[in-house]
């Protein structure tokens, strides 16, 4: 299965290609890790130093806010948000 | 002709000389604060960027308008306390390329800035558990290097030098004023608030320092320092610069640490041709204008020859191609700018 992973665009520069990806895996967990396979530029970014969600990224997983145990099916579509703070 | 990078709360930009003006580009990393320029020996050039919400990172290019990221910026140990909140600094030692960071750290890459690893002699000092942050964060900010020594200012912590490739580490701040000891009370072996540091490269134990409460100088690496200060209008600020060449001094005083902005709103670098034991206004092209804005720590830089500028966090930028004695306030505005580097 191939889930769809939408990065928003202030984070354009960390990807090598594109705001859309493609990644496999059963939960958010395991989809992240294997889309850091190809973009490995993005992980520091997504994740903390204890390799948690950093605090101030939502990522959805079907319209639905996930934590990296969030199980994903195969045609679900995860989402990392904007943070829209700030002046 | 001259190009400068300006890196600020909102995205850097690249100024290139273009006749008797200035070609704007950018903004590069849009959405991203820019902190921190640098270049490798091989002649790479490294930019330090951070977002409250994304973390920090390293980018590449050769060319200034193609980036490419780190896969592996500096990080603490999956596990740590600390954060890693923003790249301070890039510094040259021999082939590797050093990194000052906060939460407080000194971080080294033998690859040219893609892959980085903790200098742990300084970063676990046995005098960590004492570090705590002041008004800019706990931030390693300025590193020199030069005679087999080495030299890193750490905001609210102080200046520790090394004088073995970096294996052990050893605070230097007799003579400055602890930021939070009161008079007659015991000397702290940290909790000095240094700001800026300058030396000279022909004789590296000779450095000058901005620190939060004064300006010093030190003539044996830091063993000792002394108060500088005659005809300053203020103690307080954050840049010192050292021509190479002629050994002018600049610094640019703030009002206080209360008040981070100039004296009467009167904006002016001041120069010392004499190691900084006398200081007056430098030069002139200063606006009469009252400007009440500050200059960071990182936001300027020198050319290597007779250039300088520095940048506001009012987001102008102020050149000077004599060092000092004459001095432009372009024409563009930025966002509050935290990092300047002149390019070839």
């Amino acid at each position: 299965m191939s889930i769809t992973v939408r990065i928003p665009r202030v984070l354009s520069q960390a990807v090598t290609s594109g705001l859309r990806h493609q990644a496999e895996g059963e939960t958010l967990g395991a989809v992240l890790d294997d889309l850091f396979i190809r973009e490995p530029g993005l992980e520091n970014h997504l994740l903390d130093e204890d390799r948690k969600i950093r605090p101030h990224v939502l990522i959805f997983v079907d319209a639905a806010r996930a934590d990296l145990e969030t199980p994903v099916g195969p045609s679900s579509e995860v989402q990392v948000l904007q943070a829209v703070s700030g002046g | 002709m001259m190009r400068i990078l300006v890196g600020t709360e909102k995205g850097a930009y690249l100024l290139s000389e273009s006749g008797s003006d200035w070609q704007v580009e950018g903004p590069m990393f849009p959405g991203w604060k820019v902190t921190a320029f640098g270049q490798t020996t091989g002649g790479t050039h490294v930019a330090g960027v951070g977002s409250n919400w994304f973390g920090v990172g390293v980018h590449h290019s050769e060319n200034l308008v193609d980036w490419k990221p780190s896969d592996s910026p500096p990080a603490w140990p999956e596990g740590s306390e600390r954060k890693m909140e923003q790249i301070w600094t890039f510094h040259n030692d021999g082939d590797r390329l050093l990194a000052g960071v906060a939460q407080a750290g000194l971080f080294a890459s033998d690859d040219g800035g893609m892959a980085w690893d903790p200098v742990t002699s300084l970063n676990e000092h046995r005098t960590r558990e004492h570090w705590y942050p002041g008004a800019g964060g706990l931030c390693a900010h300025r590193i020199l290097s030069g005679s087999g020594s080495m030299w890193v200012g750490i905001s609210a912590v102080g200046v520790f030098r090394s004088d073995d490739d970096g294996a052990t580490w050893v605070a230097k701040n007799d003579g400055i004023p602890s930021v939070d000891t009161a008079e007659g009370g015991e000397r702290p072996e940290v909790g000095y608030c240094v700001h800026g540091l300058a030396h000279d490269p022909a004789d590296p134990s000779r450095i000058w320092r901005q620190d939060h409460q004064g300006v010093f100088r030190s003539t044996d690496g830091g063993d000792t320092w002394e108060r500088i200060e005659e005809g300053l209008p203020a103690g307080f600020g954050f840049v010192i610069w050292r021509h190479p060449g002629t050994g002018r001094l600049l610094t640019i005083p703030l009002e206080s640490s209360e008040n981070r902005v100039p004296v009467d709103g009167k904006l002016r670098a001041y120069a010392s041709d004499d190691d900084g034991a006398s200081w007056s206004v430098a030069g002139s092209g200063w606006s009469d204008a009252p400007q009440f804005t500050g200059v960071l720590r990182r936001a300027f830089d020198g050319d290597g020859d007779s250039g300088f500028c520095f940048g506001t966090s009012g987001g102008k930028l102020w050149l000077t191609r004599d060092v000092g004695e004459t001095w432009q306030e372009l024409s563009a505005s930025f966002p509050r700018i935290a990092a300047i580097r002149i390019v070839a």
